[in-house]
């Protein structure tokens, strides 16, 4: 594509009064750009005056420096053209006041040693602008040579099944792998099920069996029952699926990675190359590597993961204090639930009948957690089994000692519907001991609502035990992927098969795997049925998108995708292991192999690749590392006393947005700084950081998102990828006799408009203490 | 744990409470809005929101001996600002009731009290005592003869069969309060011991009239009553009607004085004070009664049970029939001044024998609630 350049600057919103203009014309004109301005560039007059240059004169590369790319988006949207949005509004003008930032005086500008930084600051995002769009191309979709648009659900319960018909009914063909030999998973055995529509107040006969019916009779469905997955090879659009009957031993079972311990010899070096792949042969013996696709494999598009949950069953130790182990009438919630599908609640230990019953919701010992994987449903199961006691006798009792009573939504009707029973009785409280009392239980409980220590005489105590996702005990989606079968680092999830739970429900780690039910969290049968329709919508997403060749999320549709020139390749494998969605894989020799449609295209392969061989269409090494060049640095030659210059990259999913919050409430900060923003901070290569430095640049500061355990990060893992390569830079400046401290990561939330000002301002003041980088003027 | 209250909830309790005035207990879901709400809950231990609790976990032996649900006069600022519906007011006064009838027997008496369909009986009793009565002892002429030209109603009903029936009557429920307060005394004393509310070890007569005398104002003024929001307007009419019945109280005392001793007979001169005092006495219960049961038709919001409506309107009627009876001798209506006042006497009868069963017997037991809330120094805060 040969570029055609224009630049647009709009005047309004208060650009044309707080910046000189033609000075900034000027600055366009020493590149030979054509400069155009108009008062109000987004209204019909100024978009059609851009609309005529592209038709007329061919310009196909757009400098528009007006408002934050985040605003009038489709306004400034043309086809076939490069654009660059140059933010003056919320960047310049709005977050530099010219009460706090006047503008110089004709008297001042005549004294050449003068400046006005907030002009400076315009003039700077000028030119680097005019620079991206010199480096960056236009993207051309990755389309799949043959692409399968089916669907896989993981698993028969209500869950899945649920989802099947969602995506069955949207027209997608769709395969349920079960590995009972009986579709209807948990919830097909119990008495009865928690209602599922208003008035919310009933309990129902379980939705098992009707889904069944559904699932079986619809021609869109294909059930596979006493199957199990052995390994998904390939990539979004285009899964090689190899199913096998449950416990089978064949070889394209998925290989693990060579675990920690097996990957250094005996003086704890990393082993090289070779004898790491001769170990993981051995490793895997009679398992085919994950790089050879099964001929006879299933093409999937697709999966749900809707494997699903087992009980928790308490160690036998866990629980002394509760009588757990010691009395055969201290038994889990779902033991009461498989006690109560055959027949009356009676006691285990003589099978006399048990009319009274302690529900206990949180094993106490000091703390009010819950027991482990329980959640909201717990309680509700609670709520349940108390009117199946109410149901056997008419003189039942049961008791419901809880820490956390929560219902979700319209479930509240049920809890007020329970509450009403003169037979069930409610209390916050904690347990303090179950101890045998003749052919009983002795329950007894402080903190509760009555105010004292109180005692119950019991026949039964139920624990509110959790669900316990499958993905705890094995990885289930047995992915071909070099980084391993499971989902990586799940322990942070206590293994539920999750990567945000709030911001990005069903989005595993891995593109087009999709988690619904109880594998996701403990939850009810209502939740999972929605779940299954999140999970559903998501796989579809997914399918919609690669056949595009468009990111799914959470940059969906993005065209560009990483980009590797291999020739330089040096083998280090740091994509490999850094992608935080597994999305490259590598060979027998070491060299990546990427697999496009898995990509997010969040770059954090482009951050980590120490040879800087990734680049995408639209954002390399290059393009930014020109944007860092464009910013003059002032030194002691243009001026007696140079203004700092100081960079900041900041990550374009939460921190750029709140800086444009930021603009919108007038809040000010520093005029020196100049801004960047990046796909995710993983995506920070530390060539830019380098870059800035060497040319005289005072300091660098990273903003972004979150990490470690309750990470915010968009890309999992990308916010604390940089500050792992921030420590080692670290090194490399004092090398260079440059301090630690002109480079710093920031973590901020999109709602941390309010501080970030206090943040750069303090950066700022901490480099003006430091004094100028020694490098400036070189 | 030693120290630890062994819960035994009584189902049927339960169904006592919400089939009298109680149904919506079970919705509270214990966020104490309602202690806070209440105007005269005390800071130590304040209520309802421990009764509220109790109650759905049927606990019958926190509730019925304790001596915080006679401190709640039932303004209804709980129950106004309850964010479930659960009327704590309309339990409290449910609970109430239960306690009348815990510590009054004879039992029969008491569920014959509560029960709708029992009252024609509740009014024919008195009725069919007189008629034999007065038959046997001859004290009741159906055919009165005038005195000096003027009506006497002694002529038709003798006053000495007025105080054959009245006298052991009025014994009867004397025995009956005193034998249930000396329970009802006992057991709110180990109530608030258990619960913390008192210091006090045991209840010392002297201290405890002491008390008595310091409240007696209080409730006089109805200064507790005013400091209610929701139903402030039932305080004035409560108390017409509370100060109508100390003056007919006095009124009757003096004529029973007045023929015992000086063997003076009625009818009294309309300028004769005592007379004066009658007149306004009856009209102010008239007009305090209509009141009352114009309020509680009007709060639809509240629960008003069968005992409520029966205590209402035995109060109304009594001061009607009273009025009545004096308005028609003076109009010198022979059988309707004599028909009235024996209707007068049957409900009359009613106020009395009944007045340890029914709702009105709150006077006795909340005053002695309250003499003991002011013995025991609840409201003195623990330093």
């Amino acid at each position: 594509m040969s570029k055609k350049y224009g630049v647009y600057i709009c005047k309004g919103c208060g650009i044309g009064d707080a910046l000189d203009i033609e000075a900034i014309c000027d600055v366009v004109e020493e590149e030979a750009l054509p400069c155009k301005t108009h008062d109000f560039l987004c209204g019909q007059e100024g978009v059609d005056l851009i609309k005529k240059d592209i038709e007329e004169n061919g310009t196909n590369s757009l400098v528009i420096a007006a408002c934050s790319r985040r605003v009038n988006y489709n306004t400034f949207k043309f086809d076939g053209c490069i654009v660059e949005r140059v933010n003056l509004r919320e960047g310049v003008v709005w977050s530099h006041p010219r009460e706090e930032f006047p503008k110089l005086t004709e008297e001042e500008k005549e004294d050449e040693n003068n400046f006005d930084r907030v002009q400076m600051m315009a003039e700077d995002y000028l030119r680097m602008g005019m620079a991206r769009v010199e480096k960056v191309k236009l993207p051309e979709p990755y389309l799949l040579e043959t692409m399968s648009k089916k669907i896989m659900v993981m698993g028969g319960g209500t869950t899945g099944m649920s989802a099947a018909l969602d995506a069955a009914n949207a027209g997608y063909d769709v395969t349920i792998v079960e590995k009972e030999a009986q579709l209807g998973g948990n919830a097909l055995k119990w008495r009865k099920q928690l209602p599922l529509q208003a008035p919310y107040e009933e309990l129902i006969p379980p939705v098992a069996a009707d889904k069944i019916k559904a699932v079986q009779d619809h021609p869109k469905i294909d059930i596979r029952t006493e199957t199990v997955v052995a390994r998904i090879a390939g990539q979004p659009g285009d899964f090689t699926v190899t199913l096998k009957k449950p416990g089978e031993k064949i070889e394209f079972d998925v290989p693990y990675p060579l675990p920690e311990e097996m990957r250094v010899d005996e003086n704890g070096k990393e082993l090289e190359h070779e004898a790491l792949m001769e170990k993981y042969r051995e490793y895997n013996e009679g398992r085919r590597d994950i790089l050879t696709l099964d001929p006879n494999g299933e093409k999937f598009g697709a999966v749900i993961l809707a494997a699903g949950w087992r009980p928790y069953q308490p160690k036998e130790d866990e629980f002394p204090h509760l009588g757990w182990g010691a009395s055969p009438d201290v038994i889990t919630n779902y033991q009461l639930e498989q006690m109560v599908a055959e027949g009356k609640i009676t006691r285990p230990s003589d099978g006399k009948d048990a009319k009274n019953v302690v529900f206990i919701q949180s094993p106490g010992n000091g703390t009010d957690s819950d027991f482990p994987y329980s959640g909201v449903v717990t309680g509700m199961v609670a709520l349940k089994q108390a009117q199946y006691v109410r149901e056997d006798y008419e003189d039942g009792k049961a008791y419901i000692f809880y820490q956390h009573m929560r219902t979700s939504g319209l479930a509240e009707n049920f809890y007020k519907a329970a509450q009403q029973d003169p037979g069930i009785f409610m209390t916050k409280g904690e347990i303090t001991s179950v101890e045998k009392n003749g052919s009983g239980l002795a329950v007894s409980a402080k903190d509760t609502l009555l105010g004292e220590n109180i005692g119950i005489n019991a026949d039964l105590v139920v624990l509110g035990t959790g669900m316990v996702p499958v993905t705890y005990d094995d990885p289930t989606v047995n992915l071909a992927y070099r980084q391993g079968p499971g989902f990586r680092d799940n322990e942070v999830f206590d293994w539920y098969a999750d990567s945000n739970f709030i911001c990005f429900p069903y989005e595993t780690q891995r593109t087009g795997i999709y988690a619904a039910g109880g594998v996701r969290r403990a939850l009810s049968v209502e939740e999972s049925m929605e779940d299954a329709s999140g999970a559903a919508l998501k796989a579809i997403q997914c399918l919609e998108s690669v056949n595009r060749g468009i990111s799914v999320h959470p940059r969906s549709g993005d065209m560009t995708i990483p980009e590797f020139f291999f020739q330089r390749c040096t083998q280090c494998k740091r994509c490999t292991d850094e992608c935080p969605f597994g999305a490259i894989d590598d060979d027998e020799k070491g060299t990546p192999k990427p697999n496009p449609t898995r990509c997010r295209r969040c770059g954090t392969c482009m951050g980590a690749c120490p040879e800087r061989i990734i680049s995408f269409a639209d954002y390399s090494i290059d393009s930014i590392g020109s944007q860092v060049k464009a910013v003059e640095v002032p030194s002691e030659d243009d001026y007696d006393e140079p203004p700092f210059r100081i960079l900041g990259l900041v990550c374009e999913n939460d921190a750029y947005p709140a800086m444009d919050i930021m603009g919108l409430h007038k809040k000010s900060f520093s005029a020196d700084v100049r801004i960047i923003p990046v796909r995710c901070l993983g995506s920070v290569n530390v060539i830019w950081i380098k870059d800035a430095l060497s040319q005289g640049m005072d300091g660098v500061f990273l903003l972004g998102c979150k990490h470690g355990d309750d990470y915010q990060c968009h890309f999992v893992k990308g916010s604390e990828l940089a500050q792992i390569r921030m420590k080692k830079i670290g090194d490399a400046l004092s090398s260079l006799a440059l301090e630690e401290e002109r480079v710093a990561q920031y973590e901020v939330a999109i709602d941390d408009y309010d501080n970030i000002p206090g943040i750069i301002n303090s950066f700022v003041e901490q480099i003006e203490e430091l004094g100028p980088n020694p490098f400036k003027g070189f | 744990m030693a120290d630890k209250y062994l819960v035994q909830p009584d189902i049927d309790f339960i169904n006592e409470i919400r089939g009298t005035g109680g149904e919506t207990l079970k919705k509270c879901f214990q966020c104490a809005t309602c202690s806070v709400a209440c105007p005269i809950a005390p800071d130590r231990k304040p209520f309802p929101r421990k009764e509220m609790i109790a109650a759905s976990w049927g606990l019958k032996d926190k509730l019925l001996p304790n001596p915080d649900i006679w401190l709640c006069h039932n303004c209804g600022d709980c129950t106004a600002q309850c964010p479930r519906g659960a009327k704590p007011g309309d339990v409290m006064a449910s609970l109430r009731m239960m306690t009348i009838r815990e510590y009054a027997g004879p039992k029969s008496v008491a569920n014959a009290l509560s029960d709708p369909k029992k009252l024609p009986l509740l009014l024919v009793i008195p009725a069919v005592i007189f008629i034999v009565l007065g038959l046997i002892t001859g004290l009741l002429d159906f055919s009165p003869e005038r005195v000096h030209g003027g009506i006497v109603h002694s002529e038709f009903f003798s006053h000495w069969l007025v105080d054959i029936v009245f006298v052991p009557l009025t014994i009867w429920a004397v025995a009956i309060f005193a034998m249930g307060l000396k329970r009802f005394i006992g057991d709110i004393h180990k109530n608030a011991v258990s619960e913390g509310k008192t210091d006090k070890q045991g209840i010392e007569v002297k201290g405890f009239i002491a008390a008595l005398i310091k409240v007696i104002p209080v409730i006089l003024k109805h200064s507790r009553f005013s400091e209610c929001g929701e139903n402030n307007d039932r305080a004035t009419p409560h108390m017409m009607v509370l100060f109508s019945f100390i003056a007919l109280f006095i009124v009757t005392s003096v004529a029973f004085i007045m023929l015992y001793v000086f063997n003076h007979h009625g009818p009294y001169s309309q300028l004769n004070p005592v007379k004066i005092l009658a007149n306004v006495g009856g009209i102010a219960l008239i007009i305090g009664a209509a009141l009352l049961i114009k309020q509680r038709l009007d709060k639809t919001d509240e629960v008003s049970t069968y005992k409520d409506w029966y205590l209402l309107w035995l109060v109304l009627g009594l001061g009607v029939t009273g009025m009545l009876t004096e308005l028609l001798r003076l109009a010198d209506a022979a059988f309707l001044t004599y028909l009235f006042y024996f209707i007068h006497l049957i409900l009359v009868f009613n106020l009395i024998a009944f007045l340890p069963f029914s709702k009105l017997a709150h006077l006795v037991y909340r005053t002695v609630a309250m003499a003991y809330n002011e013995y025991s120094e609840r409201e003195v805060k623990k330093a």
